[in-house]
């Protein structure tokens, strides 16, 4: 690893100075686990480091307006026994609980890891079905970006030099809604997905229609791929076999997989519409049920 | 290491790519046998020097992610067929910081297009090393960007009277 310089500001507005006057020198850290591994490996070479483990008020999860806030420094080992995101959305929960091992859980941090943009990773798909806004803090003001729009190429974000994220805003189900994640996974519990997908359901007044439908694919493209032509497919109609088969289809059309370790592009592919049809098929059992509820 | 088959190692990606330059194809062919001025249209691209007639050195910067290369290497022509259109030369670089470097060999095709020349580029390449354990999944991906990129400044450079 090469020498470095390492900031432990105590507040954040300290923390955006620093980096606004480091620039692209300076990388933020928090837990630690993609940061100092790219380091070792001497991939990534910052020569300052700005730590944000000893700020206040970033390691919070609260409800707001409805919606579900999560400090970018919450933990995922935080997020998923939280009984706050178990009661709200447990989609998310059980999302967190399947990233890696609890080592790693107990270490890398919310914000951290949508900030290292790596597009194997559990969260960001559910948090894209969810409809989730990314917060965004840097010494010129504030922002909130829509989780979907953050991802733009291999490990690549849309965080701008000077920029930190400060946390994620999870707004709640609607009403007669389900969601579900799937992550297929054929090699070991705590691997990256071979493919993942998150879908929601969320149905009409008759407890049975769809009326509208999110899907997002992870470990399948240079970032998370939202199937917009598989959802559109979905409006209005009831769940069965032919349906599911032609999400899928449409779900083979939007992904872009490469091919590695983890298996072949063209499996890959395939594998996609599966899980798709498995987390549909889920999502919208929970539907049913949140209908059944309701009425 | 030689001229053989051998030079690009086994686990090489192999991709072709074919892109459109609006100019005739005599004139596409002298730019690009001229290596100092055609090296400048490569993105990133920070040096470049003859080491003899067919041979160069030079640097080239290319970021993957959050990871920035900086390539020094050399660049050898093989080929320079005219009567046939096609080109062939090979590259090895390496980044001594990150450890780990490139190994290609890039054949190029010139062919009447309406209003221009097609370009094609046949490529062998092989990331080596900590780079190819990151970034052997996207060197397809980037390598098209890069083409992309290389296309136009090599068109606008050319309208330009390059």
């Amino acid at each position: 690893m090469n020498a470095f310089e390492y900031a432990a500001p105590r507040t954040l507005d300290e923390a955006l100075a620093v980096l606004g006057e480091h620039g692209d020198e300076a990388r933020v850290i928090a837990g630690g686990t993609a940061l100092v591994t790219m380091m070792r490996q001497r991939l990534v070479s910052p020569g300052y480091l700005v730590s944000l483990r000893g700020i206040h008020g970033l390691d919070r999860i609260e409800a707001a307006n409805g919606d579900l806030r999560i400090g970018a420094l919450v933990t995922h080992r935080e997020a998923e026994t939280s009984p706050l995101v178990r009661e709200r959305l447990p989609v998310l929960a059980d999302t967190f609980r399947r990233v890696a091992s609890v080592r790693i859980r107990n270490m890398a941090t919310v914000g951290g890891a949508l900030a290292h943009a790596d597009p194997n990773q559990d969260p960001p798909v559910t948090l894209i079905v969810l409809g989730a806004r990314l917060e965004i803090r840097s010494a010129g003001g504030r922002r909130e970006l829509p989780v979907e729009e953050f991802f733009r190429d291999y490990y690549e974000s849309a965080l701008e030099p000077g920029e930190v994220v400060t946390g994620v805003i999870v707004p709640r189900l609607p009403a007669a809604s389900g969601a579900a994640y799937v992550k297929f996974l054929p090699r070991t519990a705590d691997d990256y997905a071979t493919v993942a997908v998150a879908a929601t359901v969320r149905l009409e007044p008759d407890g049975e229609r769809c009326r509208t439908a999110r899907v997002a694919l992870g470990s399948v493209g240079v970032t998370p791929i939202r199937a917009r032509a598989a959802e559109a497919l979905l409006a209005g109609q009831r769940l069965g076999a032919e349906l599911l088969s032609a999400a899928g289809e449409a779900v083979e059309g939007a992904v872009d997989p490469l091919s590695d370790h983890r298996g072949s592009a063209a499996y890959k592919r395939e594998m996609a519409a599966v899980m798709t049809g498995r987390a549909l098929t889920q999502a919208w059992d929970a539907a049913r049920a949140s209908s059944r509820g309701t009425r | 290491m030689g001229r053989g088959a051998g030079f690009v190692p086994r686990n090489a990606v192999t991709f072709t790519q074919e892109c459109a330059i609006p100019v005739e194809r005599e004139r596409l062919w002298d730019f690009l046998m001229e290596v100092p001025k055609v090296a400048r249209c490569v993105p990133g691209l920070e040096t470049i020097e003859a080491l003899d007639a067919s041979a160069y050195q030079g640097s080239l910067r290319v970021q993957v992610g959050p990871i920035r290369l900086s390539l020094q290497g050399t660049m050898t022509v093989e080929e320079q067929d005219r009567a046939s259109w096609r080109a062939r030369m090979r590259a090895e670089a390496n980044d001594r910081r990150v450890g780990g470097g490139i190994r290609a060999r890039v054949s190029l095709t010139l062919a009447p297009d309406l209003g221009g020349t097609r370009l094609r580029i046949e490529t062998d390449l092989a990331v080596l090393g900590r780079i190819g354990e990151f970034g052997q999944p996207v060197i397809k991906k980037k390598a098209d960007a890069l083409l992309e990129e290389f296309a136009q400044n090599l068109g606008s450079k050319l309208q330009q009277g390059g």
